[in-house]
């Protein structure tokens, strides 16, 4: 179906302007801000990459480290096969598998919820489409710190706590889906949904077949974002999870570095540096996966 | 200690679940330590679980005090509250305060049979979880008191001995170290230290109604002449080099002693452990330092870290699970352990003696002064205090003593404003008991 | 909405009710709560609660502290808005426009975004350190004695470097997304119409972008009001002393870290009216200006 949107919105066709050519000054100038970025974003994760293979007294007194230790394996070994708490039930591995759940209920969930509102809003002539608007975008407003009291009862009246859906729905509360999607709708051409009625398609076949195509980078960038959100979740499951099976990575990250500010005891760093280190790999691979979706406008060739 | 404690943690729970799966009464407890010390505390429940057949024990880490406190009330506001719940020394008035969210401990250890003598404790554990009649509410769990710990190699270097007053401190020692090359003094705690143990180590009344025990409608007294003369001499010192200031965190003064910059350092007497792990000169501790010019007669200090509270709204049986766990707790066998694993003070003599006995003192004299100074003689305030919104004071007072050290105000002004704001605070909170 | 919208009634009221089940129960619910309890004086524990008026809000604006915090919070949020937007949206225009190592860079830019919080705290603290960061080692080198905890600017500049290191990689993603998302045809007619690269870009893209840029200046802001306090926290080592703190972070510590119900229930409630009033004037104001197809 996507042919009915690239005959709509492409409506000149060339294939050969961008072609990369001799070396120009601008060009050495784009790369050096890249380069320049990437440098000021991954040298402090290359000094946690580093700072995972040394043992915690000399990082307690050096700090991070440039170079590499020798813990490295021993580091990588306790965090993700060591059994740890009371009911030596979670390892490295358990809590992957939970933050892995949570990252994904919440993006694909917060996605789904989001879209329908978003698509309801915008495309619809609803008179409270506005007040709908207003009443979901207010949820920006208030952190779940603020309001976490009442939310753990309501969570306990249903009867979810140690649930991964009431470790999932009341995150699913809040705007950002539901407005970034407004956003996008806003911006599609008015053309497609005549387009689209001429062709007679109702309104579910103009969101699944024109719609859902149409917004792929959107749902892409959506997902990334969303996904890591939700993986890094870490005060409200704290809050409602007793069951030490439902830990997450972030949460057994916190339990290493809680010592960090009062000096009692030595935090073991190297082990959290490589549950970080090990944290950061399922979303990574994600924004590899979806990599392609992020340069569809470069390489789709023109129907 | 991780792999072996983790298989026989495994091998204790393995034993349980074969033994008696269907008598047995479950009971949680939340708590608030992170790393190493949860794991101690796995320890010690495994060990109470392997000890008798009728109950087991689940510990949950539920984050920091706060957050462990706050999931706490939030759980009992839903019917959803874990048997115990460890609170910290802060947050004890909220607690104890809500008359009918705790059962005293001292009750329901008596209830269920266990006897009870609060003589058997260490003379600071005793009342700072206690009401105004003595009667212990919390049991103290881990517990710790502020000493100085000092680096021997410098003080051997500088010629001197560690201060026992201040004024030693400011004539003879401190000078001595500068000499030698060294930031004689550091501290890691302004409120717990040199405010709360300040009046306790002098004797002197840190609040109204019996430093608060007696009342809601308690006022601070935290303007006094003999703190205002501490702190003016504090920021003189810095002034001279006989005192250094890195702001707020704990850590942040605790590293340039450990570095081997500073000197000394007052700090917990449970810090003795992490500074034990890292630094490679010999070091030591001793009592906190008192004014030769306020007091001639120093007293004991009282302990800080945190207590188990029963939370109420369970049956008898589950009542009975943690007086047992209590019961347990106190034992002689589980308090070395706690001792000598954390660095944390054994809350009664008789485990004090026992650790003495086996020599754990012969070996680490430094872990031995934080329990002398908690048994030093008592006098009219030195059990504690208890003050509503105690968090916040704590804050005023930080923000406070740093614009003294920044020197953005004087001794005088930051105290007027303690006092002000605390007061505000204190009455505040009783509107919130009703 | 949109002109050509379709008509159904039934249709988008069961689009829309999931997302407002939810919210009504996970945020009008516990939010209303809230507001009422900035009315009163409550214990934690629930036991007993006194009515109090406006006590709670009357006291707020005499505390000096409070006007401190507000000010700071204004300019936090400004300085963090504005770095995280235009160095994404520099990076973003830039990894848009290179072909070779195009892919690599994405990648690059994008995946620190999945560092975990605490990690990002911690990882700034660490380098901050007063005895042991590497950056104040660095600065040192410079003869620059930086203080975290100690100075209130320098502490101030550590938690704004750490808030906006955070956010790039998200305002990067959205950024070059919105960049992907405009339709080839456009950037060929302007490839040919218009030579020069910058003003392409201020004529074209800009405009084509304001939608995404629009939404990233809402969630920016909120992001600096609201999801740094973590970060503060860890910067600050939960001690708030004289530190400089965002409004939220006063909330956190009175209400969740100090037990205070009515008083930190009063503050988010004037946080959230300040910020609903912020938000209404941006959309009355520079949403009128978004030019959406």
């Amino acid at each position: 179906m996507a042919d009915i949107t690239d005959t709509n919105v492409h409506t000149t066709t060339s294939a050969t302007t961008r072609r990369p050519k001799r070396i120009r000054w601008d060009h050495i100038g784009d790369h050096a801000v890249l380069i320049a970025g990437a440098l000021l974003m991954l040298v402090p994760v290359y000094m946690v990459f580093a700072t995972s293979s040394w043992d915690a007294i000399t990082v307690h007194r050096e700090g991070m480290q440039f170079g590499f230790g020798d813990q490295l394996v021993e580091n990588y070994n306790a965090a993700l096969l060591e059994y740890g708490g009371f009911t030596d039930s979670v390892n490295g591995l358990t809590m992957l598998g939970n933050s892995l759940i949570l990252g994904l209920g919440f993006a694909i969930g917060k996605i789904i919820v989001g879209m329908m509102a978003a698509y309801a809003i915008v495309y619809f002539r609803l008179k409270f489409a506005t007040l709908a608007f207003w009443m979901i975008f207010t949820t920006l407003l208030l952190p779940l710190e603020v309001r976490i009291l009442p939310s753990y009862e309501v969570i306990s009246w249903m009867n979810l706590g140690n649930t991964y859906t009431g470790l999932i729905v009341p995150l699913i509360a809040s705007a950002t889906a539901t407005f970034f999607f407004r956003q996008f709708f806003r911006s599609i051409p008015e053309e497609l949904i005549e387009a689209a009625r001429i062709d007679g398609a109702g309104p579910v076949k103009f969101f699944i077949d024109i719609l859902v195509p149409l917004s792929k980078t959107m749902i892409a960038a959506m997902f990334i974002i969303m996904f890591v959100f939700g993986w890094n979740q870490y005060l409200w499951p704290t809050l409602i999870t007793t069951d030490e099976s439902l830990f997450t990575l972030v949460r057994g990250i916190r339990q290493i570095v809680q010592s960090y500010a009062d000096g009692s005891e030595t935090p073991d760093y190297g082990q959290a540096a490589a549950l970080a280190i090990i944290a950061m790999t399922p979303p990574v691979l994600i924004v590899v996966f979806f990599q392609n979706w992020f340069v569809k406008g470069l390489t789709e060739s023109d129907k | 200690m991780t792999l072996k404690t983790t298989l026989s943690l495994g091998l204790a729970a393995g034993l349980m679940t074969g033994a008696a799966a269907q008598a047995q009464t479950e009971i949680e407890f939340w708590h608030a330590m992170g790393g190493q010390l949860g794991e101690t505390v796995n320890q010690l429940v495994a060990d109470f679980n392997a000890s008798q057949g009728d109950y087991v024990l689940t510990p949950v880490f539920k984050g920091t005090y706060e957050e462990t406190l706050t999931s706490a009330i939030a759980a009992f506001r839903a019917g959803e509250q874990p048997n115990i719940v460890q609170v910290f020394d802060a947050g004890a008035a909220t607690v104890i305060g809500a008359q009918g969210a705790t059962i005293p401990v001292q009750q329901l250890l008596s209830e269920n049979g266990v006897e009870f003598d609060i003589e058997d404790y260490i003379a600071g554990v005793r009342y700072f979880y206690a009401d105004s009649d003595g009667q212990m509410i919390g049991m103290p769990f881990n517990s710790s008191t502020p000493i100085l710990y000092y680096n021997a190699d410098a003080l051997e270097a500088a010629g001197v001995e560690a201060p026992t007053t201040w004024e030693e401190f400011a004539e003879t020692t401190g000078p001595a170290l500068v000499e030698a090359g060294y930031i004689p003094l550091a501290q890691s705690h302004l409120p717990w230290i040199f405010t709360e143990n300040f009046f306790s180590r002098h004797n002197l009344q840190f609040a109204s109604n019996n430093n608060g025990y007696d009342g809601i409608d308690t006022e601070i007294m935290v303007n006094h002449p003999a703190i205002r003369a501490h702190f003016q001499a504090l920021a003189d010192w810095q002034e001279e080099g006989l005192f250094s200031w890195y702001g707020t965190g704990w850590g942040d003064n605790q590293n340039p002693f450990e570095a081997g910059e500073v000197a000394m350092w007052l700090g917990s007497s449970g810090s003795f452990g992490g500074i034990a792990d890292r630094v490679e000169f010999n070091f030591s501790a001793t009592m906190l330092p008192y004014w030769e010019a306020v007091t001639t007669e120093p007293t004991q200090t009282f302990i800080g870290g945190a207590a188990l509270f029963a939370m109420s709204g369970f049956d008898a049986e589950e009542n009975a699970a943690t007086a047992a766990f209590f019961d347990y707790l106190d034992s002689v066998d589980a308090q070395v352990m706690w001792h000598t694993e954390t660095g944390y003070v054994p809350i009664t003599t008789a485990a004090y003696a026992a650790a003495g006995e086996q020599g754990h003192y012969d070996e680490f004299p430094a872990a031995e002064v934080g329990i002398q100074q908690l048994s030093l003689p008592a006098g009219d305030y030195t059990r504690g205090y208890r003050m509503g919104f105690y968090v916040q004071i704590r804050d005023v007072m930080n923000r406070e003593y740093s614009r003294i050290l920044t020197g953005e105000a004087t001794v005088e002004e930051a105290f007027e404003i303690i006092e002000t704001e605390a007061n505000e605070l204190l009455e505040r909170f009783a509107q919130t008991q009703g | 909405m949109k002109r050509a919208a379709f008509g159904h009634i039934g249709f988008p009221i069961l689009l829309l009710l999931p997302q407002l089940v939810i919210i009504a129960i996970f945020f009008y619910w516990p939010a209303a709560y809230a507001v009422q309890s900035s009315f009163y004086a409550q214990d934690m524990f629930g036991f007993t609660s006194t009515f109090v008026g406006l006590e709670n809000y009357t006291r707020l604006a005499g505390a000096t502290n409070y006007v401190n915090a507000l000010n700071f919070t204004v300019i936090f949020t400004v300085l963090v808005t504005f770095f995280s937007l235009t160095i994404a949206l520099l990076l973003a225009v830039k990894a848009d426009k290179v072909i070779r190592g195009a892919k690599t860079y994405r990648t690059l830019l994008m995946w620190v975004y999945a560092i975990a919080p605490p990690v990002a705290g911690l990882i700034g603290v660490m380098l901050f350190d007063q005895s042991r960061g590497n950056l104040t080692q660095f600065l040192a080198s410079f003869g620059y004695e930086f203080r975290l905890g100690v100075n209130y600017w320098d502490t101030a500049s550590a938690m704004i470097a750490v808030s906006v290191w955070k956010q790039i990689p998200v305002n990067f993603i959205f950024f070059l997304s919105g960049l992907q998302a405009i339709p080839r045809s456009v950037r060929e007619a302007a490839l040919i119409d218009n030579r020069s690269g910058t003003s392409r870009f201020w004529d074209i893209t800009f405009p084509l972008l304001a939608p995404t840029g629009f939404f990233l200046l809402i969630i920016n802001i909120t992001y600096s009001l609201f999801d740094t306090f973590g970060i503060i926290d860890t910067l600050v080592k939960s001690e708030p002393g004289n530190n400089p703190l965002t409004l939220v972070y006063r909330v956190y510590v009175d209400g969740f870290r100090g037990g205070d119900l009515g008083g930190s229930s009063a503050q988010s409630v004037v946080l959230m009216i300040l910020v609903l009033i912020l938000t209404i004037v941006q959309f009355r104001f520079l949403e009128r200006r978004i030019h959406y197809t």
